[in-house]
């Protein structure tokens, strides 16, 4: 992912870089940006570093600053402190029309008096580039959208997933340092989304252009990227892979925000190779967190619903954790079921299981046992 | 369903109401377009034989011609100098948040609610002072001030219905400040500045009030020389023109409405 191609399919740009330090394979660097609106802390203490050619997303609810954090690198607004560096210069000071940066919009912003030819043209001419060389280019993006013959129509006879399209070529056309989309395809239906996914990452991997993604959609954001930035309150509160942060949360909030979790209120008895806890529903066992934990303290265990599984009757447990609960009712979702069981504080359970024969549902009221691995229980902050 | 009834009464008579007050509003001005059609030697208001003749005088008198002519080229250049003020005014007034920007946007608008009868006065006196009384310029700068606010307005209209983010994106595509204007908001916003142009040019064309005061008999224009012609000749001409007014104001009203709606979403 080091490599950056140009259109042109020209080769290689910047092979020689490998042997340089990293700062060269830096895209974006975030050092320590803050931003307030008046007493409103908009973003807070944000770090991050974006390789060339990474896909990073930025996740989290409405109003968690990701959008903030895109118009920062955009540089339609400025950071109250902190530095921004693109491509390994300090860009905080340099005006938008500078930056050298590509962005989608939820709307396509493209231009309506336009034609589609002269919407992708457009940052060409912006950059004096000969007309011969212009139609070269535009041509090569619209077959690259596989949309070749749309040029001389008028952007608003187009669907909404070719105008997005469209869009994105008027980005990919004058190879820029990085693409940032804001919510890209919250405009469209989900069948058109799930095809847009794939289509823009074989454009990014195709052209290995750097692009940094805002979405709330969490689905979205495990698909598509190398990284999830996800935020909350203007904070970043986890950066990982996408299986990291699923089955990896280091809070609460990222295990709760990312798909469907179990929580337990725990205290700590002994820490050796696992860390021994104790809780409402007995003992239970848990892999070592990435931070320090006292023993006699409190914590919260989480338990991912697919990790989980209903004890037939008669197996032994193992060394598995086991604890007993009430069943409330199964719904199945074709190759999946999902459990609902009711535990003795409670609290409601959630399990997910492949779905088999002869053994699809729970019957409510029914006591049941649940048993996991050790190491599938995690610790949270 | 005697409700509905009742309101169904309820609309007819404010429909009739609503007929009876455009009635009453236009027929006085329509009444001259029978006479206009009057023969030299009757004019009434049902005329008993047609004829043209009036029309043929406005067109071939040395009287009623040249200041046809002038009245075509006060409104053209106000309406030009009221665009370039107008235009930057109202990009700033709607995409800037600048200090004070209500009271700029009042000041812009002020020749709206100042008299005309002030206008007027005041710009006699002052280009009076300046040496430059009487000239057309002193008319075309003067219109250029009481039309401002109209193509502002439309113009205004014009471009909070364009989407701002077309030029955030342009920007970001490297284009300057100059090249985001002219390239993308100005062909965006044709239809208003046409609207407004013609708008302004029918308040101009039809002026009489400020025209009194700033002109001079070399510099007269068409309202001026109808007001004049109804204090000391009583010329029946005067019925032609006025249905020729009326016809034009007609086109060109109904020239700005079709242009409110933007061309490119004309078939959405």
């Amino acid at each position: 992912m080091i490599e950056r191609r140009d259109i042109d399919g020209d080769g290689p740009m910047s092979t020689t870089a490998v042997s340089r330090q990293t700062r060269d394979l830096t895209a974006v660097e975030l050092a320590h940006v803050n931003k307030r609106y008046g007493t409103v802390a908009a973003i807070v203490d944000v770090n991050l570093s974006v390789a060339k050619g990474e896909f990073v997303t930025l996740l989290g609810p409405s109003g968690s600053g990701k959008t903030t954090l895109l118009n920062l690198l955009a540089g339609t607004i400025s950071p109250s402190s902190g530095r921004i560096c693109i491509n390994g210069h300090d860009a905080t000071a340099i005006p938008p029309s500078k930056r050298g940066i590509g962005m989608v919009f939820q709307n396509y912003a493209l231009m309506p008096h336009m034609t589609v030819f002269d919407n992708i043209a457009f940052p060409l001419r912006v950059r004096k580039v000969p007309a011969i060389e212009i139609c070269r280019k535009v041509q090569r993006v619209l077959e690259l959208i596989q949309l070749p013959d749309v040029g001389n129509r008028k952007p608003r006879e187009l669907s909404g997933g070719q105008q997005q399209r469209v869009s994105l070529a008027r980005c990919v056309v004058y190879n820029p340092a990085l693409i940032l989309m804001d919510e890209p395809l919250g405009a469209l239906d989900k069948k058109l989304r799930d095809q847009m996914q794939l289509e823009i990452k074989r454009l990014h991997s195709q052209l290995g252009i750097t692009m940094l993604y805002v979405t709330h959609d969490q689905e979205e954001a495990l698909t598509m990227s190398d990284r999830i930035v996800l935020m909350d309150r203007g904070r970043i509160e986890q950066i990982a892979t996408p299986d990291e942060l699923y089955f990896h949360p280091r809070s609460t909030f990222a295990a709760e925000f990312l798909g469907q979790s179990n929580l337990f209120d725990v205290r700590v008895r002994e820490i050796s190779s696992f860390v021994g806890l104790t809780s409402e529903f007995g003992p239970l066992r848990a892999s070592l967190p990435p931070f320090a934990v006292a023993e006699g303290g409190s914590a919260v265990a989480m338990v991912r619903p697919e990790n989980m599984s209903v004890l037939i009757e008669g197996e032994a447990p193992g060394v598995l954790n086991c604890i007993q609960a009430v069943a409330i009712d199964s719904i199945v979702l074709g190759g999946m079921v999902r459990h609902h069981l009711r535990l003795a504080d409670g609290r409601t359970l959630i399990i997910a299981e492949l779905n088999r024969t002869n053994r699809t549902r729970l019957i409510g009221g029914h006591n049941v046992r649940i048993v996991w691995r050790a190491e599938d229980t995690l610790l949270l902050r | 369903m005697p409700r509905l009834k009742a309101r169904q009464d309820h609309l007819r008579i404010s429909s009739f109401f609503a007929w009876l007050g455009y009635f009453f509003l236009v027929v006085p001005s329509l009444v001259v377009i029978p006479i206009s059609f009057s023969t030299s030697s009757e004019i009434a208001v049902f005329p008993h034989r047609l004829s043209l003749h009036l029309y043929r005088e406005f067109f071939h008198s040395s009287n009623w011609w040249p200041t046809t002519v002038q009245s075509f080229r006060v409104a053209t250049l106000a309406t030009v100098l009221a665009l370039i003020v107008a235009t930057p005014a109202a990009y700033a007034l709607v995409r800037y948040e600048v200090r004070g920007k209500r009271l700029i946007h009042l000041v812009f608008l002020s020749p709206l609610f100042t008299p005309v009868v002030v206008i007027g006065l005041g710009s006699y006196l002052y280009f009076a002072y300046l040496g430059i009384g009487g000239t057309t310029l002193v008319l075309v700068f003067a219109h250029a001030v009481m039309i401002s606010p109209f193509v502002l307005i439309a113009i205004m209209a014009g471009l909070r219905h364009i989407d701002p983010t077309l030029e955030t994106a342009a920007m970001l595509m490297g284009a300057s400040r100059w090249m985001i204007f002219g390239r993308v908001v100005l062909p965006q916003i044709v239809p208003a500045l046409a609207a407004g142009a013609l708008l302004g040019f029918l308040v101009s064309f039809d002026e009489v009030v400020i025209a009194y005061f700033v002109t001079s008999p070399v510099s007269q224009t068409l309202p001026v020389k109808m007001y004049s012609a109804i204090q000391w000749e009583i010329s029946p001409v005067i019925a032609a023109v006025s249905t020729l007014l009326t016809a034009s104001s007609l086109v060109i009203s109904l020239a700005i409405s079709l242009l409110q709606k933007p061309a490119w979403k004309a078939n959405d």
